[in-house]
């Protein structure tokens, strides 16, 4: 009951989200595309940032949802939960790829390498591992408690590599640029921090919608499991 | 699923619109022509060449502040003169665009401003891959609970278990 109320609950208060997402990213994009001015050193090619910075940023959030929703569920064991959990890990995956692949593009012109075993690279990577090793691991168990339980854990631990992601450009020397927005300040132009703003709440807003819509499809297809399995017990009765 | 694809249709002419923005700065202030195109066709508007600084024709003059080069294309080449604040990309064998004016009495380009080579492509690239796997990933969910709504609520998944036994 709790369960179909908070999925109500979802899905009347998932259009601001998406109209906030898309107001947001639409500014975000065309400022960045059109309005923002050209880095003095990379030039046309820092436009990438745009996107390639706030999937990234999306793809932390998403983990430490899954994370935090990892806690909750091994605390109070509420199947919702888990759900979320694994709508995250989804939609994470999603952001993960995008921004290890907008990374590699913008790394090829100023660069000039596809990729390299740079710290912050080869951490985000682990995300990724982490992440898909996560999905792969709810595909392996029948008994759904066992697996919400352990995919839980498996989260739990994974999330050591946040804090390493964070602070690798920190703590060793590499060919990624340091953090441009941090407790010392911003080292960024006014007209490239605007834009990328907007493309950073846009893409949260987004991404928090799309958790929610993702949830209300794993809810609602292991409801019709759930269902047509009554269905088939009966045939066989 | 009427509203679904109302709102989709809504985002697409959105995205469009924007891309066609896009487009359209690139056209006015990115692309460039070569040196072999700007000889062949000169023009007396501001043009947007690109080409690789000659090695050995980059000569200084800090009392005029000017400087004169020779900008190479593949076949030709052309000389360019740029008065002002000497930009930190000027080098030679460096690859860049040169905004400014074609003088057809001296034969030399006269330049306005000293930009990076574009690399529009890796930026087009970027955008494509980030927005179009969104856009679909976004609508295959949104369709995907949709229709599950639909199926759910044909099955009667609401009603409670009794009244289905009782069936």
């Amino acid at each position: 009951m709790l369960s179909q109320r908070i999925i109500g609950k979802l899905r009347r208060y998932e259009g601001w989200f998406a109209a906030a997402s898309a107001v947001c990213i639409a500014t975000g994009l065309y400022m960045g595309l059109v309005t923002s001015p050209p880095d003095y050193y990379q030039g046309e090619v820092v436009r990438i940032m745009y996107v390639h910075v706030p999937f990234a940023q999306g793809a932390m959030f998403a983990y430490t949802l899954l994370f935090a929703g990892s806690l909750w569920y091994l605390w109070k064991r509420e199947p919702l939960v888990d759900n979320m959990c694994h709508a995250a890990a989804g939609v994470g995956v999603f952001f993960t790829t995008v921004a290890l692949v907008t990374g590699s593009i913008w790394a090829k012109p100023t660069w000039n390498t596809w990729w390299t075993w740079d710290p912050r690279l080869v951490s985000f990577a682990v995300l990724l591992v982490v992440l898909i090793g996560y999905l792969m691991l709810r595909t392996f168990l029948d008994d759904r408690e066992k697996e919400a339980t352990y995919a839980a854990v498996l989260a739990i631990v994974g999330f050591v590599d946040l804090p390493i992601i964070h602070y690798s450009v920190e703590w060793w020397r590499t060919l990624h640029q340091p953090l441009s927005i941090s407790m010392r300040g911003v080292s960024i132009a006014p007209g490239m921090l605007v834009p990328l703003t907007f493309m950073s709440i846009g893409l949260t807003l987004l991404l928090t919608y799309m958790i929610m819509v993702r949830t209300q499809m794993i809810y609602l297809q292991r409801l019709l499991e759930a269902k047509q399995g009554r269905l088939l017990s009966q045939v066989q009765l | 699923m009427n509203g679904l694809y109302i709102r989709w249709i809504g985002a697409l002419a959105l995205g469009i619109l924007i891309g066609l923005l896009g487009a359209r700065r690139y056209v006015h202030d990115v692309r460039a022509i070569s040196p072999e195109r700007l000889l062949n066709e000169p023009s007396a508007e501001t043009v947007r060449v690109l080409g690789r600084v000659e090695a050995g024709s980059l000569v200084k003059d800090p009392s005029k502040g000017e400087m004169v080069f020779h900008l190479a294309g593949e076949k030709e080449r052309l000389s360019v003169r740029y008065a002002g604040e000497e930009p930190e990309n000027l080098r030679e064998l460096k690859t860049l665009v040169i905004v400014g004016r074609w003088n057809r009495t001296d034969g030399v380009l006269e330049a306005e401003k000293i930009a990076l080579i574009p690399n529009y492509g890796f930026v087009t690239a970027a955008y494509l891959v980030a927005l179009l796997p969104l856009g679909f990933f976004l609508f295959y969910m949104e369709r995907k609970v949709a229709i599950l709504y639909t199926l759910i609520k044909d099955e009667k998944i609401y009603q409670p278990e009794e009244s289905f036994e009782r069936q």
